[in-house]
């Protein structure tokens, strides 16, 4: 009598016994990796601008300040884009002929808004805002890291909401003083447990368990 | 993706497995982030924050008065109005029209083009070409036949413009036709006086007030000094005094009247002559019939005595004479009423050069003697008196032309209409109801190319182009002294001019006047009473979607009106709620279903102007019957004898609230101390002493725990808060084919109590926010955890985690949560609301919410985290926040705060022997809570009433 199944049936049918058990785990892992990966959060990706604009060169080489262009930073909650005069207050004197710049120019002659890609997006509900964190002595590398290396802007956190909870159940690792904020260069002490509790104090910081609450970032 | 609405044809299998693969890729596509772009400035404005609100003083009006405001702008984009504290026609706070002013602005249906009755869209280079030769003509005429037909104009600038053109052309004719003014208040001072007056009661003053068919309270343009006034002064219990209506539909002052009487107009000028009687008038008695002499009595007596504090009011439903007669009688009583010269230039009015009517223009159209009609920001097609048919004499003129922010029913009659840019677009100035001058600057440029009142009749005289601003500049030139500059920008940011208030006058003793007989009832028909919706005015607002689903005060009517009848004449003439009627009055007649209502007069019905517009805009059209069918120049708003035919079909009345009579409920729910009581009454606990099985409240993270008082004493039911709440927060309209389904959205709602019998309103208002209760109910049933409490006390409701269960929904005994059944507010906007112009009126601070996601009150958390996130900044204690409704209020009835602060007036609040919870048996420990409605009913009455 000719047998209906070939040996190797049995380890098919134990295989697929096994699927049924790992598959909606490993989908669902999938699903959250995916949604973790830089494709879905953006981290790392480098967004072409109509002007190469280079922190590198303007941060790391000049040294300029990042408050002479993003001038609401400690005001507001968005940190302001500069308009295209504070672009030209330099480059109305230096590389004033540079084709590289020639969209700049062309929005100060046209008065029309120079259009840049924006990098660091949060959903609509989220209502980040930076004057707070500035005045908490959370500085800029902290959430964007080491922009004075970078020719072009990308975004160096995935800016999910895990991400943003880990340091609001936590912000002492990640403060500094107010001080260094704008220091590119700052690095933290050997003690920064030490040093960053004594900061949250100072600044009075909220409580973790206030931090953690929804109506904190979102309305 | 389409929505899936059941307004779309069903879909066949193919096309459910497109969409459903679409909806797949859609959903990988969309795990990346969307690509945004950012527009910087090109040159930044100094000072401007971006995202952060800016303030600027501007004024509004409402029939042409100014009420002073403060628009809120973000990005250049205004989202926002509050009042004008320094105003005193506003007093900081708002009413139902400012509020909505700022959707007006973005209306998709405003006009924007200039356009020819035969050619379509045209431009200003062609209307100037096509005015070139009647302007011509009517210069080298003088003016003759040149006629300017505005609303009542308080404007300085434009009566200086005005009379400019007059002076250039001196036959040239203004008219003025202000559909809900008050003509006969107006022709009863002339009488009193000798001369054209306005009167200012002083309510604040006048301790026992009476009115006889007058709403000091009601919607209008004084609408907020009054009920301020009126409240500040019953907050002091040695001062509540007594508040006396006689009237013969319900209205405001009537809900919150200590002893009021439902009397049919005809019958109020005989309580007039009676208390007139009672302080040596020496008329011929009235003969009242006894409960009305009870009544009269009982007035009387208060009024003697509490002379100089006691203040009689006649509305419209009386003849000028009896308007005089009351004069006469405030002034046997030194009552508080201020006299001032009219700001407002109105027909009738003694002087050569005041204004014609309306009438007048007719007759002369008729005549043929006009050749060049100008229509300037009114609608006189929809609003004149319907025996003047003007549309057909509108077309026997010459050359017509109409200016107004919509191409209206006016538009439709003449050659021309030029659009005409909304108030929060251009420069002007306005007076106040008591003569203040504001200026009205723009919040941003015109939207839709129109042009201001100023430039176009700048351009109707003649003149080179000028700007709204130079002109506006202009006529306060030289003012201020030698720093005229720095007084400029000084009004400016304030909104007011200083000092420019009328001086109150002093004048003689008004004769008393030679009555006419007095009124008997009509033969056989119903009195109809045509009167100012409070929602739509005079049906200037008919295409304000905010309005339209705003819940009419006492009827909770939406979108539409009804012809109001009492109990007692719905059951004698045979007809029921929902039913349609013919209305027939001087033979025309109109159809409009029927709402009964307590508190309405027997042989008397009541219907709102403004409704069954035809061309309003896709919001307004076909909404309602238009009752201005039925006014005539002899009986514009008080049609006697009007005959009403029952008819077979029905019509739902839209009602947001039902009227239920629960014996006993109403009591709990609704607290009612009488003055007399107040003494030994004890404030109510938030709780009960049961155990209960909800967590243990964990008190407060950061010191603040915020809460709400609300007096039901000062609420006067005006939906100031409704529309306020509305526009802070992207509250959607759902439209009437959502209200129908019992679904509606305002996360504020005024019910309406009433203890007394169907025909004896006793009423009381009691706006119901969310209680965010300590334990809420709402909270264990989610299963999301969507909705949870933050540690100041917040019932957070988290829109991304909300799946749309609705059991928080059922399980709140206040019933304030609100279900997105469809894209409300995203995507499946009604009507003309998801235009693209409409979505810049949104508050960038507040999540628009999608569909499927359940949303409530939040005590504006947006307002709290922004005052939160400053203090943080700047490193100092927060300071106080007001929510939306509580800065709209104009009676302050509405107090947040925290409830820990020191000197925090919602704490007192909660010590105050009127103190109670809505529904504290049910141990929910709301944070939101109540002070007991105070009223004094006269002991003279005690044994007439229920």
């Amino acid at each position: 009598m000719v047998q209906i199944f070939r040996p190797g049936a049995d380890t098919l049918a134990r295989l697929a016994l096994a699927a049924l058990a790992v598959g909606p785990v490993l989908a669902v892992g999938l699903a959250y990796t995916l949604w973790r990966s830089p494709y879905a959060t953006a981290q790392d990706v480098t967004r072409e601008q109509p002007v190469p604009f280079s922190h590198e060169h303007h941060v790391g080489g000049l040294g300029i300040d990042c408050r002479y262009c993003h001038t609401s930073v400690e005001q507001a909650a968005f940190a302001g884009i500069p308009p295209t005069e504070t672009c030209m207050s330099c480059h109305s004197q230096i590389w004033t002929n540079a084709p590289m710049l020639a969209p700049v120019r062309t929005s100060l002659a046209e008065g029309r808004p120079l259009v840049w890609r924006r990098v660091h997006t949060l959903p609509d509900y989220v209502y980040f805002n930076h004057s707070v964190h500035v005045a908490k002595g959370v500085g800029c590398a902290t959430c964007h890291g080491p922009i004075q290396t970078m020719k072009l802007v990308r975004q160096a956190a995935p800016l999910t909401m895990g991400w943003c909870l880990d340091c609001h159940r936590d912000p002492a690792p990640n403060l500094r003083p107010r001080e260094a904020v704008f220091d590119m260069a700052w690095t933290p002490p050997d003690d920064q447990d030490v040093q960053g509790a004594r900061l949250a104090a100072a600044y009075h910081v909220k409580s973790p368990e206030r931090l953690s609450e929804c109506s904190i970032c979102h309305r | 993706m389409p929505p899936l609405t059941p307004r779309l044809p069903e879909l066949r299998r193919r096309e459910a497995l497109h969409l459903l693969a679409a909806g797949i890729a859609a959903a990988v596509g969309g795990c990346a982030k969307p690509d945004e772009e950012i527009l910087p400035y090109v040159h930044q404005p100094e000072a401007l924050l971006p995202g952060v609100p800016a303030r600027y003083a501007t004024t509004l009006s409402l029939a042409g008065w100014g009420r002073g405001a403060q628009g809120l702008a973000v990005d250049g984009r205004p989202i926002k109005i509050e009042g004008n504290p320094l105003h005193p026609a506003s007093r900081g706070a708002t009413d139902v029209f400012m509020e909505a002013s700022v959707l007006d602005l973005y209306d998709p249906d405003r006009s924007r083009a200039v356009t020819e009755r035969r050619s379509g869209i045209a431009s200003w280079e062609m209307f100037g070409q096509a005015y070139a030769r009647p302007l011509a003509e009517a210069r080298a005429r003088g003016g003759a036949g040149f006629r300017l037909l505005t609303g009542r104009v308080t404007s300085p600038s434009l009566q200086r413009q005005i009379a400019a053109l007059r002076t250039a052309m001196p036959e040239a004719v203004w008219h003025v036709h202000e559909p809900l003014d008050e003509p006969r208040a107006r022709a009863g001072a002339a009488l009193a006086f000798g001369r054209p007056l306005r009167a200012l009661p002083r309510l604040e003053r006048a301790e026992i007030v009476v009115c006889l068919g007058a709403d000091p309270l009601g919607p209008g343009p004084d609408q907020i000094r009054l009920a301020a006034g009126f409240m500040e002064r019953r907050r002091d219990p040695a001062r509540f005094g007594r508040l006396y209506v006689a009237e013969g539909l319900p209205t405001l002052s009537g809900i919150k009247a200590d002893e009021r009487r439902a009397v049919p107009p005809h019958g109020l000028p005989g309580l007039l002559v009676h208390l007139a009687n009672g302080f040596g008038a020496g008329l011929p008695d009235p003969g009242l019939a006894e409960p009305e002499r009870a009544f009269a009595e009982a007035i009387r007596l208060d009024l003697q005595a509490h002379r100089g504090r006691a203040l009689v009011l006649a509305g419209e439903a009386l003849a000028p004479d009896f308007h005089a007669l009351a004069h006469w009688l405030n002034a046997r009583l030194a009552a508080p009423v201020d006299w001032i010269a009219p700001p407002d230039p109105m027909p009738g009015d003694g002087p050569e050069d005041a204004p014609g009517d309306i009438a007048g223009l007719a007759r002369d159209m008729e005549a043929g003697r006009v050749s060049c009609l100008a229509i300037l920001g009114c609608n006189p097609v929809l609003t004149a008196p319907a025996d003047l048919d003007l549309p057909g004499l509108i077309r026997r003129v010459g050359f017509s032309l109409h200016v107004g922010c919509h191409a209206d029913e006016s538009a439709g009659a003449t050659h021309w209409h030029l659009p005409l840019a909304h108030e929060l677009e251009t420069w002007s100035d306005l007076r106040g109801p008591d003569g203040t001058a504001s200026l009205v600057q723009p919040l941003v440029r015109p939207l839709y190319g129109g042009r201001s009142a100023h430039e176009i009749l700048s351009l109707l005289a003649g003149e080179p182009a000028r700007s709204g601003y130079a002109i506006v500049r202009e006529t306060w030139s030289g003012q201020g002294g030698a720093d005229s500059e720095g007084w400029w920008r000084r009004c400016l940011h304030d909104g007011v001019i200083p000092d420019s208030a009328a001086a109150p006058l002093t004048l003689p003793e008004p004769a008393l006047p030679a009555l006419p007989p007095l009124p008997g009832p009509p033969a056989a028909g119903l009195t109809l009473e045509l009167t100012a919706d409070p929602s739509l005015w005079d049906g200037r607002f008919a295409n304000n979607a905010w309005l339209q689903e705003c819940p009419r005060p006492i009827t909770k009517q939406v979108w539409g009106n009804a012809v109001l009848l009492s109990h007692g004449e719905a059951r004698r003439r045979g007809v029921e709620a929902g039913q349609m009627v013919s209305l027939t009055a001087g033979g025309r007649s109109l159809a409009v279903p029927v709402a009964v209502v307590s508190g309405v007069a027997d042989g008397v019905a009541g219907l709102s102007l403004g409704y069954g517009r035809a061309s309003a805009g896709r919001i307004g059209n076909g909404i309602g019957s238009d009752a201005y069918a039925l006014a005539t120049q002899a009986a514009p708003r008080l049609i006697r004898d009007v005959a009403l035919t029952p008819l077979d079909d029905r019509r739902a009345v839209l009602r947001t609230q039902n009227y239920v009579e629960i014996a006993g409920e109403t009591e709990r729910l609704f607290r009612r101390i009488d003055l007399a009581a107040l003494a030994g009454a004890e404030p109510k606990g938030v709780g009960a002493d049961q155990p209960t099985l909800l967590a243990p409240w964990t008190g407060d993270a950061d010191g603040h725990a915020w809460g709400m008082a609300i007096d039901t004493m000062a609420c006067i039911g005006c939906n100031a808060c409704v529309l306020a709440c509305q526009s802070e927060n992207n509250v959607p309209v759902v439209g009437p084919e959502e209200i129908a389904r019992g679904r509606m959205m305002h996360w504020l709602r005024v019910d309406i109590y009433d203890a007394g019998k169907p025909e004896r309103i006793e009423a009381g208002f009691q706006p119901v926010p969310c209680m965010h209760c300590e334990h809420a109910p709402c909270e264990p049933v989610c299963p999301v955890a969507a909705s949870v409490h933050d540690g100041e006390g917040l019932n957070l409701q988290v829109y991304n985690r909300c799946l749309g269960t609705r059991f928080c929904e059922a399980n709140c005994p206040y019933k304030v949560r609100r279900f997105n059944f469809f894209g409300y507010a995203d995507g499946q906007e009604y009507a003309s609301l998801g235009a693209e112009p409409v979505k810049a009126q949104r508050n960038p601070n507040v999540t628009v919410r999608a569909r499927g996601v359940m949303e409530k009150c939040t005590y504006c958390v947006q307002r709290i985290a922004s005052e939160r996130q400053a203090a943080e900044r700047d490193g100092r204690p927060m300071g106080a926040v007001a929510t939306a409704c509580q800065s709209a209020c104009p009676t302050r009835a509405i107090r947040f705060g925290d409830l820990n602060a020191e000197g925090s007036a919602v704490a007192a609040a909660r010590s105050d022997p009127r103190h109670y919870a809505l529904m504290a048996e049910l141990n929910t420990r709301p944070r939101t809570t109540y002070l007991a409605e105070l009223r004094s009913p006269s002991p003279a009455l005690s044994g007439d009433r229920p």
